[in-house]
């Protein structure tokens, strides 16, 4: 099988982080942060060195800022639900996920509200304007993608940020497509909360992700339980990352998150990045010239955009088109809305949704050639 | 007896902590602590039995939150 479906998860996984899940699990298995003999105390420190590697690469303040999650969706839900309040108003971009749109929706309920900033393809300048112009005396979060998941367009993190400082307005950004490729350094940035999945471009298990607090201002927990510590009291502790962390973490997945980093680390994302444009360009060039293929965007570069590619062939659903390059070529590409409407209706593809093709480290050249080749024939058969 | 634990919430901090003071050339063992000295709370400690004063102080300037210092028999 070849595999295009990297924006939903990596695959495959570096051997090095199938290694790590598997020796937590022969040999660190013990709940970690609970009792004192050797196998807790041991995977107690795999814990805690996760979290300082986690750290180091997103230049976070200190370990415990990093808060281990099952995914991104929910390092979200905590920022968005624990910060807002009722009367409180968020600002958010079209391009954004369900992960973010369906938390707002439901804080509807409780009197928060929220303001969508169109994002303007190539223009920086206007996209700015609108989330300045969605702003009001209520605003207290702007949630923004820092790329779409759908058509890999990059958003002007850096100048938002500026702009949130100015009007003290807290910055919470998913990166969920952009981590690992896009270096992230929280200590230079006006990012206040980083919230991404570890499972794609960090290339760990799934049933990770992170929050990672920038800021003195700590959200509300989402999750109250047992941490581990200070037992005695029926209220959450306030001290991170315990606050965030309640019940047995994920020791197996958080190992192979960090091993997922080091091989990231390893392998250099700028390169990551360099290798997978030229191969989503190199794909760009091939089925732009195929009759019936459309393309929603400019060629992809790394100024505007992350490798993610989205695409239809006149006269198919791009369900169909999914299920063709699956049963027939054995190709794995998501279609459909890829969970983020609001992105699919600021493109107007909101009706059939599109075929989308995210490439990894491991993607290459002749991958591209096959797949294209298999559009060309889909395209011409109908 | 002269203090030679120092006891914190979070496992996390007590990690932190030891790593701290091993690059300042200091070894703290870290142990669950003991329950008589919890006020029943959950915890872990740091036991220290050289540079006591000097790993509170070090401690203390980077900010990390600990429950409190106390004297144990460990031998």
């Amino acid at each position: 099988m070849i595999y295009f479906d990297n924006g939903a998860t990596t695959f495959p996984k570096p051997q090095s982080v199938i290694n790590a899940v598997s020796s937590s699990l022969k040999e660190k298995g013990a709940n970690p942060g609970r009792s004192g003999y050797k196998l807790a105390l041991q995977a107690a420190e795999l814990v805690y060195k996760s979290r300082s590697a986690v750290a180091e690469f997103f230049g976070a303040s200190s370990p415990e800022n990093v808060i281990f999650t099952p995914n991104c969706t929910t390092a979200l839900n905590t920022v968005i639900k624990g910060i807002l309040k009722k009367g409180d108003h968020a600002v958010i971009s079209s391009l954004e996920h369900n992960a973010v749109a369906r938390p707002l929706e439901t804080l509807k309920k409780i009197g928060v509200s929220y303001s969508i900033a169109e994002f303007v393809p190539y223009d920086d300048d206007k996209t700015i304007d609108n989330f300045r112009n969605a702003i009001n005396s209520n605003t207290k979060l702007v949630i923004c993608t820092h790329a779409s998941n759908v058509f890999g367009f990059k958003l002007p993190i850096d100048r938002i940020g500026a702009m949130c400082k100015i009007y003290d307005i807290k910055l919470c950004v998913d990166a969920a497509q952009t981590a690992g490729i896009i270096p992230i350094n929280l200590a230079d940035s006006y990012i206040d909360y980083l919230c991404t999945a570890g499972h794609k471009g960090l290339y760990g298990p799934m049933g990770t992700g992170l929050m990672i607090i920038n800021n003195e201002k700590t959200p509300e927990s989402l999750v109250q339980g047992g941490t581990g510590s200070q037992s005695e009291i029926l209220e959450q502790p306030d001290l991170l990352p315990d606050k965030y962390e309640s019940g047995t973490v994920n020791l197996s997945g958080i190992a192979g998150l960090a091993e997922g980093i080091r091989f990231v680390k390893m392998r250099n994302p700028e390169k990551i990045l360099k290798h997978e444009i030229i191969l989503i360009q190199s794909l760009y060039d091939k089925i732009n010239k195929i009759s019936g293929v459309e393309l929603y965007t400019q060629r992809p570069d790394e100024r505007y955009f992350v490798p993610v590619l989205s695409f239809n062939i006149k006269g198919m659903d791009s369900e169909s088109v999914a299920m063709k390059l699956s049963e027939k070529y054995n190709i794995a590409v998501r279609a459909g809305l890829h969970c983020a409407p609001l992105a699919h209706k600021s493109m107007n593809t909101i009706d059939g949704g599109t075929v989308r093709v995210v490439l990894s480290v491991f993607s290459n050249e002749q991958q591209i050639m096959y797949l294209a080749d298999c559009v060309r024939k889909i395209a011409k058969s109908i | 007896m002269k203090n030679n634990l120092i006891m914190f919430s979070s496992v996390t901090h007590a990690i932190k902590s030891r790593d701290l003071l091993k690059k300042y050339g200091i070894d703290a063992r870290m142990i669950r602590t003991p329950i008589h000295l919890r006020n029943k709370s959950c915890g872990y400690s740091l036991l220290i039995t050289k540079d006591f004063e000097k790993s509170l102080e070090i401690i203390k300037k980077n900010n990390i939150g600990i429950l409190g210092v106390s004297a144990v028999d460990f031998r």
